[in-house]
């Protein structure tokens, strides 16, 4: 005997070719968003990441994006299956079923199918992160930080998500039962959903609010903290929001008009073109999400390259293959030593140097922290640690004859100038910190040389200041700075033994960041007050984990080897380069599955008028362009869009940072595109796939 | 069997209003074969889909055997139109997952009555609509006249008091449509059913008892059949001619 609850599982078990789109954006948005939450809670990246760093934000920051993007997928799935089922529940209302009645079996459904894929997909995200991430340390890097450590709290994130999706199924389903119309419950998966038309002048505007709001965005702080003295509040952030309203418009004028000159050829596309606009409102919804995931992606990309070049650019222009320096306090080996252990790996050292610098106190201001976010500028007069040459031991290492006045200093910066950020060109007053005999001095300009360049600032004095301001000073005040090259071809395993035995002979009292300041410190002391570098807010390092990123890139001692340096950039920067990678993998796949799942929609609903063409004579090749029009849309200005506003936005970052444009970025820049190149192939290929998938559901050939 | 008083109906668009109907009077007797025609926008579907409460009206009264249909709850609605009324729609509506036997019987599963004396009926009229060889298959297997007449057996599984329906020939051909049309008529003879159809097709409205023509929303004539039915329908044609030449 048939009952109502058997009738339900009848039609429900024909309704799963139906439910096939649904459960499959289900499970991948579960899917995604389980590995996500375990690679960003994974213990293995947040120790590698530093907290309050500009990574983890950004890593924050793209994981809201997908979640917000496969949100967004997720629910259209269900609107778009409960557009089919709405003529199965239309006409069973029809014929005297009650929306009471209905609703159990229905709930049933929407829980099962919703519930089964969203579990499958959490079941699925725990090994799709162990496969991506232990197939990136066989094919591309390992290291030591690289074991993937899972912290399963990430699981409460997961079902958070699950409990998400299958909230949303749920009230969708209650708001099509809820139609107090029957008939427009059956015609429902007919129903167009048009978009409201502006102008054409909604295109240009668009790119004028993108272009309007990342300049604003990006200069906003600065300008901030110049007019109020203060920190910026977070709420300054919504000064992008233009970028997300030209998005929009851009999106709207791509469906509604398309960017074609209409004087031409006003039939052109006429017929995919009222397509897409009848169809127009999740369309640009969808264009919207896909491009902001794939900048995100984009972003993400991009870090590496941008990074990876100017470090390798770098390392190949340094005019030496060792660089090291060190106090004079600390028992380190000489050339004899080195060259005793070069041997012993079958090679030799040549043009070795080495000269002293002293660790003086600089003068100069700096911005104190008020309360709330306000700040004020303050002149302190043992502000920072300066390590200083003589001009003429300046010569004997670098090569370069330097003359300085007296009464003034050179600061040290590589040729283009792009690291001055780190130099002290304000300081008036030099001081002995043992004798706290001071010299006046005044900034001279910029001496150049690379090697010497970099967050540790370098500068040259005049001899006679400097031999005067070096009388009485003690050893931990007192430092030397060596270099040599390989003589022959240089030998990693040399490279290795050099660095961690220069490690394992400094002592305890140098096993700082180069962020940590004994001259502040000491003023700081000398008032009373605690030095921040003696609390929890330093990052600790330690002379065990010499080999981790954050020593190599951190340690106020850190040597330079040419051939340790290229070599181990992709192993120091292991999990930095996992995480991006992954990151960009997340939006990527996300993107695609948003303009695949869009296409077929689609063509589902657009299967009468594709019916009407082949009956007005439409050929297959005609039926075909018509789909390649629809399709072209959902992945060309996505990607076109999301791929140009990140590429623009990191050479805006890279020119803002220090007004100039290197060559070292612009090789970096082009790196950035090559992989532009590659992403956007890969996106080709799947809009074929799409398109293919199109033409089968409409049975073209 | 159904009266409809001053009925009044109108849809909104924005701010403004549409009416569609603008006080409609007109009865179907028990066991009458009842057309409404009239050109596009006259306002025939609306006046379908009030009385089989789908849509709620604005103004006047729907009774339907003794039961008035405004104002009642949507548990009662539904129980009005399982069990007093049956439908025909245009494109049939068959549940696609459902075999032509199970389509039949779903007004009865909802109702929750599917013992023997359904099983039964849905024999009886299996048999009667000639559907029989059919009664295992599924709507996509089946043809365009052979989804219609299933849906007239389902329509009937309850017993109605009213079948309605709403272009039950629209997507058929001549043949098909002719059967469909005769299923109503064994319907009427051998089931003692009320039929109240609206149709475009003035053949498929010569068969019938009576046809109410309606114009811009009003009720323009009512014509009752007293000749045959090539005569009827030519009068049928020059009713409607004579309705849009009043309309120039």
């Amino acid at each position: 005997m048939m009952t109502m609850k058997l009738l339900e599982k009848k039609l429900q078990k024909a309704d799963q070719k139906q439910a096939a789109l649904y459960l499959f954006c289900n499970f991948v948005s579960l899917m995604i968003i389980t590995a996500y939450s375990a690679m960003i809670l994974s213990p293995t990246v947040l120790l590698v990441l530093p907290e309050g760093g500009d990574s983890r934000k950004q890593m924050t920051a793209v994981f809201v994006l997908a979640l917000f993007g496969c949100t967004v997928f997720t629910v259209y799935a269900s609107c778009l299956f409960f557009r089919k089922k709405s003529k199965q529940l239309g006409t069973l209302m029809a014929l005297g079923a009650s929306r009471k009645r209905l609703a159990p079996g229905l709930f049933r459904e929407v829980l099962m199918l919703s519930g089964t894929s969203s579990l499958l997909g959490i079941f699925a995200g725990i090994p799709f992160v162990w496969l991506l991430w232990n197939g990136f340390r066989l094919f591309l890097v390992d290291s030591e930080e690289m074991t993937l450590r899972v912290d399963f709290r990430f699981l409460y994130l997961s079902a958070a998500f699950f409990v998400l999706v299958v909230a949303c199924s749920c009230i969708n389903a209650f708001r099509y039962l809820k139609r107090t119309n029957i008939m427009d419950v059956v015609r429902e998966e007919h129903r167009n959903e048009p978009v409201k038309q502006l102008g054409r002048w909604c295109g240009p505007l668009g790119f004028l609010l993108v272009l309007a709001g990342a300049v604003m965005g990006y200069s906003a702080p600065g300008v901030y903290m110049n007019l109020f003295h203060a920190y910026p509040n977070a709420l300054l952030n919504l000064l992008y929001a233009p970028v997300f309203a030209g998005l929009y418009l851009i999106m709207l004028h791509t469906v509604t008009h398309g960017w074609h000159i209409p004087r031409k050829n006003p039939y052109k596309n006429l017929i995919s073109r009222s397509m897409m606009k009848f169809q127009g409102k999740q369309t640009v919804n969808n264009l919207l999400v896909s491009t902001v995931l794939i900048a995100g992606g984009s972003f993400a990309m991009f870090y590496l390259p941008t990074l990876g070049v100017s470090s390798v650019l770098e390392t190949a222009s340094r005019p030496f293959d060792y660089f090291y320096h060190y106090r004079q306090d600390q028992h380190i080996p000489g050339e004899k030593e080195l060259s005793a252990m070069a041997q012993e790996h079958g090679m030799a050292i040549k043009d070795f140097r080495e000269v002293p610098y002293l660790s003086l106190g600089m003068d100069g201001t700096t911005q104190m922290e008020d309360e709330g976010n306000a700040f004020h500028i303050e002149y302190i007069e043992l502000l920072e640690e300066g390590k200083f040459f003589s001009e003429t031991d300046y010569e004997t290492l670098t090569g370069e004859k330097i003359s300085v006045e007296k009464g003034s200093y050179y600061a040290i910066s590589n040729d283009e100038e792009t690291v001055t950020y780190y130099s002290n060109t304000d300081a008036s007053k030099l001081t002995n910190m043992d004798t706290r005999h001071s010299l006046s001095v005044s900034f001279a300009g910029f001496a150049h040389y690379g090697l010497l360049s970099g967050r540790i600032g370098y500068y040259i004095l005049n001899d006679q200041d400097y031999s005067q301001i070096a009388r009485d000073l003690s050893a931990p005040w007192m430092g030397r700075c060596a270099c040599f090259n390989a003589d022959g071809t240089d030998n990693y395993a040399f490279a290795q033994d050099f660095y961690h035995t220069l490690v394992s002979s400094f002592g305890p009292e140098c096993e700082y960041p180069d962020t940590y300041d004994r001259i502040y410190k000491t003023y700081l002391n000398e008032r009373g007050e605690t030095y921040w570098g003696d609390t929890d807010r330093m990052s600790r390092l330690s002379y065990d984990r010499p080999d981790t990123t954050d020593f190599r890139t951190y340690w106020a001692y850190m040597p330079k080897s040419r051939i340790l340096d290229r070599s181990d950039f992709v192993k120091n920067f292991a999990v930095f380069l996992m995480m991006f990678l992954f990151i960009a993998i997340i939006c990527s796949l996300a993107a695609m599955v948003i303009g695949y799942t869009r296409c077929l929609t689609i063509a589902l609903n657009n299967r009468s008028v594709f019916e009407d063409l082949k009956r007005l004579g439409a050929s297959p090749a005609f039926l075909r362009r018509e789909i390649k029009s629809q399709a072209g849309p959902v992945f060309q200005f996505p990607g076109l869009m999301g791929m140009g506003i990140m590429y623009f936005l990191y050479f805006m970052i890279l020119l803002a940072n220090d007004g100039k444009f290197t060559t070292d970025e612009a090789v970096g820049m082009a790196a950035c595109f090559g992989l532009l190149l590659i992403f956007a192939g890969i996106y080709f290929l799947v809009y074929r796939f799409t398109v293919k998938s199109m033409c089968r559901q409409l049975e073209i050939l | 069997m159904l009266y409809v008083k001053n009925l009044h109906k109108s849809y909104q668009s924005g701010n403004k209003s549409y009416p569609v109907l603008k006080g409609i009077d007109l009865s179907v007797a028990d066991q009458e074969f009842t057309a409404v025609m009239g050109p596009s926008g006259s306002g025939k579907s609306t006046l379908l889909n009030c009385i089989s409460c789908y849509i709620p009206f604005d103004e006047g009264t729907i009774t339907l055997g003794s039961q008035q249909l405004k104002g009642l709850s949507e548990d009662a609605l539904a129980k009005v139109r399982n069990e007093k009324l049956g439908f025909v729609f245009q494109d049939f509506m068959l549940l696609d997952g459902l075999t032509i036997r199970e389509n039949i019987l779903v007004p009865r599963i909802i109702r929750g009555k599917t013992g023997r004396d359904a099983e039964k009926l849905t024999d009886q009229l299996l048999a009667l609509f000639g559907i029989e060889h059919i009664s295992d298959k599924y709507p996509a297997d089946v043809s365009g006249g052979e989804r219609q007449r299933t849906a007239v057996a389902r329509s009937l599984i309850n017993q109605p008091l009213l079948l309605l329906a709403d272009e039950p020939t629209g997507n058929l051909d001549s043949k098909s449509s002719r059967t469909v049309i005769e299923s109503f008529e064994n319907a009427r003879d051998q089931l003692g059913a009320s039929i109240f159809m609206v149709t475009h097709d003035s053949f498929a409205a010569s068969f019938c008892d009576r046809v109410i023509l309606l114009k811009d929303g009003r009720v323009y004539d009512n014509l009752k059949k007293e000749e045959s039915q090539s005569a009827f329908q030519d009068r049928l044609l020059a009713a409607i001619k004579q309705m849009s030449s009043e309309t120039v």
